[in-house]
């Protein structure tokens, strides 16, 4: 009986236990399936997701191009209308302080002898320092420079240069050569080198020199500029390099409040007329050596007049095929006086002497000349200078 | 940007400015270097010319042989009067050139001065 009802009871518990077994097969079979379907629906999702962020994407790639390719067109454009605008006025200016330079030549000439010449003459430095800048911002915006029509010994376009920074009396040329510049050329190695003489100026110690010289190497001519200041870091000649070659042309927006005008006007200019400017050296005081190389389409070897002087040189005495008068005569022409041995003949009259194309204002400059001439004999005819001069003598 | 030819400027005026050539110094004082101040090259001038700026040389080439006046040597030069002086100056501090002033003119006296004086003193001499 007990063993019956034992029995019983394992068979009931066996029954449940397949029951149960049967059951949970069940369900974790409906479990998986419906585990996979929904796996399979969020991969089918994911995917379309990733699909539609892909297009997102491009679409934002193509958005972002636009809007680069518009920022550059309206920068483009806004530089264009800048620089057609500052071209206006810097070609104003350009000519203005150019015509000003030549107006205060003259006045500087009239009134010569007047004590007002130191202050013209200062009035003249800072004109000097205003047409460079003129000059400079005419450059950035692609007007052409002022031309010279002669051409002019490397010393003089240096010195040109050196009138035109500020504080031009520490720049030391260091000696004199017989190279030329061609008339085409003049203005725009002059212009080159005052803004690197500037910069060699604005770099180092108020009061240290700045020394240039020349050098001729191979087929090449080269300006020097020593300078005693504090020398560049590897960056900053590298960004230099690259200003003065002209393979970065910075926008005149990107040129900041105190506009560094310098390099890019210096890089657009080798450019343009065909030199090189390098400023990677080091000086031998430990500054910035800069290097103008000028090939040799630039430049001649012969001697050139000075600047003042429209004829040719003629210096010894008694020329005799050229010139058909047997006066000594200067560079500029004029009948030379041979000292006291012969004043009367040191300023001859004009009638005599037959100078070939004088022009008007060279007569003034004669007239004053010889009216002073005249003084001048009678002042040594009066003092019988063939007597021992003393001065002030009361023996008479 | 409109690309028409554009008409280039000439520049007329002296490459080197007056300023440049004087280096910024100032005028001598005003009774210094006068029109008829005469001046000649020193001695010794000769062996510096190398070094002269063009302008101090032709100067020199000037005054080489013999003095000539200030006037005369600013009317070869073709530089103003003032120029050619602050030159002559530096020339002449340098130890390149003499200069001899002119006779100084007698002064003139006041005529009326002179009359009362003579006035006083027959005042008071009685003449």
């Amino acid at each position: 009986m007990n063993r019956d009802a034992l029995v019983w009871c394992l068979v009931v518990v066996a029954a449940l236990g397949v029951a149960a077994t049967v059951v949970l097969s069940r369900r974790a079979k409906a479990i998986a399936a419906n585990k996979d379907r929904s796996e399979a629906a969020l991969t089918q999702r994911l995917s379309e997701a990733d699909g539609r962020l892909a297009t997102l994407r491009a679409e934002l790639h193509q958005h972002r191009t636009d809007h680069a390719k518009t920022i550059q067109e309206a920068e483009e454009a806004a530089e264009d209308s800048t620089k057609a605008v500052l071209k206006g006025s810097a070609r104003f200016l350009q000519s203005l302080a150019a015509e000003q330079l030549a107006l205060l030549e003259e006045i500087q000439r009239k009134y010569g002898g007047h004590s007002v010449l130191g202050d013209l003459l200062e009035v003249g430095h800072a004109n000097a320092q205003m047409a460079r800048k003129a000059q400079g911002i005419a450059v950035m915006c692609g007007a052409p420079l002022g031309r010279r029509s002669r051409a002019a010994s490397v010393y003089d376009v240096v010195r040109s240069a050196q009138g035109q920074i500020r504080n031009f009396r520490r720049v030391e040329i260091m000696q004199q050569t017989g190279f030329a510049l061609k008339a085409s050329a003049v203005s725009p190695v002059a212009l080159a080198v005052a803004e690197l003489l500037d910069n060699a100026a604005s770099f180092s110690q108020q009061g240290s020199p700045i020394e240039v010289t020349f050098q001729r190497v191979q087929k090449n001519l080269c300006i020097v500029i020593d300078d005693a200041g504090v020398g560049m870091n590897d960056e900053e000649r590298q960004k230099a390099t690259a200003l003065l070659s002209g393979q970065y042309r910075p926008r005149l927006s990107q040129l900041g409040n105190q506009p560094k005008f310098g390099f890019p006007v210096i890089g657009l200019l080798s450019q343009q007329y065909g030199f090189r400017v390098d400023v990677t050296g080091v000086s031998r005081y430990g500054g910035v050596r800069a290097v103008v190389l000028l090939p040799e389409e630039l430049w001649t070897e012969e001697e050139t007049a000075p600047v003042n002087e429209a004829q040719p040189v003629v210096e010894q005495p008694g020329v005799p095929a050229a010139r058909p008068e047997p006066v000594a005569r200067t560079a500029g022409g004029l009948p030379r006086r041979g000292a006291r041995q012969v004043p009367i003949a040191s300023v001859p009259d004009q009638d005599t002497v037959g100078l070939p194309h004088v022009p008007a204002e060279e007569d003034a400059g004669r007239a004053a000349g010889r009216s002073l001439g005249a003084f001048q004999r009678g002042t040594l005819s009066g003092r019988n200078l063939s007597a021992a001069p003393s001065e002030g003598s009361d023996d008479t | 940007m409109s690309d028409e030819p554009e008409e280039e400027l000439e520049l007329t005026s002296s490459l080197v400015p007056f300023f440049v050539i004087t280096n910024g110094r100032s005028l001598p004082p005003e009774h210094a270097y006068g029109h008829t101040t005469l001046v000649s090259a020193s001695e010794h001038a000769a062996t510096t010319v190398r070094t002269l700026t063009p302008e101090a040389r032709q100067v020199l080439d000037l005054v080489m042989d013999g003095f000539l006046s200030v006037a005369e040597v600013a009317a070869h030069t073709r530089l103003p009067l003032g120029v050619v002086r602050i030159l002559l100056a530096e020339m002449e501090d340098g130890g390149l050139i003499i200069a001899r002033k002119p006779v100084p003119r007698a002064e003139r006296v006041d005529r009326e001065v002179l009359n009362a004086v003579l006035d006083g003193l027959r005042a008071r001499f009685g003449a």
